[in-house]
């Protein structure tokens, strides 16, 4: 089974503020890392994969230096990676987005499942993998807790997936697309080996001088939702403080806690 | 011209999930300002029924397709009769859950309509363009909750279409009667998702989930000395215990028990959080709780806009004088 994993490198901080006077975002740092639930649909990816042969090509779409994520997720096991990189597709919308990678997918070649983290860290819409999904015309399940693969029923997955405190067990004919919720399973993680062995396995580059998209149709001219305008949450405290010496504190939480147990 | 603020009636197993309700709340706010009509579209095999919740729920006119099976999560399938509904119904937005099930479908709607779909507004406001037409300024939270932005749909892409964050509006309180109107002409096409199983999940009473107590530490509580402490505190209470990521990174609690965006959502009764500084990420996991006292030496960190009580002491100080009590 060939696999395509779709990545977002993210900020490895959530700590970002508005410049007052341009409203721009300022980022207390710029170092990155691959999303937290992506690592989820890498290590289903893999796993998927030692049972059925086959590869993993991981995917993204993102500034040059993407290639760090590309290059950590080739280090946990992926065989393959494809980073789609260029100007014109800067300031893209979740829709913009889908239909870059969507591309970027069909050029690269033919998967039987393509798979991606539930949400990412930052933006967290969690809405391009249905949308890939939709760019490719295949069916898709979103934030799933597990895919397996039986050689009985070889034009399938079986998908479990977590809703309103039911399993439901959900049957996908492939190609198909799934999203895997963050703590799914637990990653493997790369060792000293598995890192030197990633620089050396195949990464491509794609410009639009590959993709050859219509720059009016991706990037931000081609995102029907634009950002006009940012700002700060207004601070709401609403904690009452509690004052006293440690024992004084302590009882004070033991009445708390006492009082909010006795209730219905 | 398009025109009508459309709302998604979410359903499933024939019943109107009741975040259908707040979206209602949301329509009539901007029907104050363009005073459109507010419109549901559903969408299901038990379609009167679904119908029947709606009639009276505030909304002017309802569309609906009734559907020839169950088509929850088929949605390759349900987006198609939702674009083609929205076709007909031409309206200037479309309201939808920010839930799994209103992203999942919605998001191929945006596609097939090519319109865009702004995710998890917090806040609608009506803004007016120097032509006189009007426009939804979409706010909502990013990067956590750190900063909100405002989004809008290009001038020339209709319906304007954003998933809605489930408990910001109110409900709406229902009143007067809509006119009903089923498109006899749509029909779901195939699918390739099939839904073979839905069995109650197994209880899981040990996991932190169901707890009704939770003990969350944060940073602030990773040296082994507090760590201790907090599980000694968490046993006396009889709490389960959660954690922040840099807690679940340091490997003293298993990945499982990670809370936040990045982590589970818990809802417990009570949760007391220790040295936990409330990056949103992290407070985003915790909702409805009766009670939340947090514990953490700096008195301006964002965990003190969430929490009801705080404490802002030593953590280790008032951890070991509990023990004692």
């Amino acid at each position: 089974m060939n696999i395509a994993v779709l990545i977002k490198q993210v900020p490895v901080s959530n700590d970002v503020s508005v410049d007052p006077v341009t409203h721009a975002l300022v980022r207390a740092s710029s170092e990155g890392m691959i999303n937290p639930s992506d690592l989820n649909a890498i290590e289903a990816a893999l796993v998927l994969k030692e049972q059925t042969e086959g590869k993993v090509v991981v995917f993204t779409m993102g500034p040059p230096d993407a290639e760090k994520a590309l290059r950590d997720a080739m280090a946990l096991g992926c065989d393959e990676s494809c980073l789609i990189t260029d100007r014109v597709f800067g300031g893209a919308d979740t829709i913009a987005t889908a239909k870059v990678l969507a591309e970027g997918i069909k050029k690269y070649g033919e998967f039987d499942l393509i798979m991606g983290g539930a949400l990412s860290a930052d933006g967290a819409t969690g809405q391009v993998g249905a949308m890939v999904a939709e760019y490719l015309d295949i069916p898709h399940v979103t934030e799933i807790q597990s895919v397996s693969y039986d050689a009985e029923e070889p034009d399938k997955v079986t998908i479990i997936k977590k809703f309103q405190g039911l399993d439901l067990t959900i049957k996908a004919a492939l190609p198909a697309l799934v999203s895997v919720n963050f703590g799914a399973n637990e990653p493997r993680l790369a060792t000293l080996r598995t890192k030197r062995a990633a620089k050396s396995k195949p990464l491509a580059a794609y410009t639009n001088a590959e993709m050859g998209m219509d720059p009016e149709k991706v990037g931000l001219p081609g995102s029907p939702t634009i950002v006009t305008d940012s700002f700060e949450p207004e601070s709401d405290r609403k904690a009452e403080f509690l004052t006293g010496t440690p024992k004084e504190l302590a009882e004070k939480l033991k009445e708390l806690i006492e009082t909010e147990k006795g209730k219905e | 011209m398009a025109n009508g603020i459309c709302v998604y009636a979410e359903n499933y197993n024939g019943k109107i999930e009741p975040v259908t309700a707040e979206l209602i709340s949301a329509a009539h706010k901007i029907k104050e300002t363009t005073n459109e009509p507010i419109q549901a579209i559903v969408a299901g095999s038990e379609c009167e029924a679904l119908v029947d919740q709606l009639t009276q729920s505030g909304v002017d006119e309802i569309y609906a397709v009734k559907t020839d099976r169950d088509c929850a999560f088929q949605d390759d399938a349900l987006s198609q009769v939702v674009a083609e509904m929205l076709k007909k119904i031409d309206p200037s937005s479309v309201l939808v859950p920010a839930t799994p099930m209103g992203r999942s479908i919605f998001s191929r709607v945006a596609v097939k309509l090519n319109c865009g779909l702004t995710a998890d507004c917090t806040e609608l406001l009506v803004d007016k363009r120097e032509d006189g037409s009007y426009y939804i300024k979409q706010n909502k939270p990013s990067f956590g909750e750190n900063v909100f932005v405002t989004i809008v749909t290009k001038e020339g892409y209709y319906p304007q279409m954003m998933t809605v964050r489930p408990g910001v509006y109110t409900p709406y309180e229902g009143a007067g009667e809509a006119e009903v109107t089923y498109f006899e002409d749509i029909s779901l096409p195939e699918s390739k998702i099939e839904v073979t199983s839905a069995v109650p999940a197994e209880a899981e009473t040990d996991s932190i989930l169901a707890a009704e107590v939770v003990v969350v530490g944060g940073r602030g509580a990773e040296e082994p000395e507090s760590f201790a402490l907090l599980k000694a505190f968490a046993d006396k209470i009889g709490a389960a215990i959660g954690g922040t990521r840099p807690l679940a990174d340091t490997g003293q609690i298993p990945f499982q028990n990670q809370i936040g965006q990045t982590g589970f959502t818990i809802r417990p009764k009570i949760c007391i959080s220790l040295g936990v500084s409330g990056a949103i990420q992290h407070t985003e996991g915790i909702k409805d709780t009766k009670l939340m006292v947090a514990i953490n030496t700096d008195e301006n960190a964002p965990i003190y806009n969430i929490a009801d009580y705080g404490i802002a002491a030593d953590l280790n100080e008032v951890l070991k004088a509990y023990l004692e009590l």
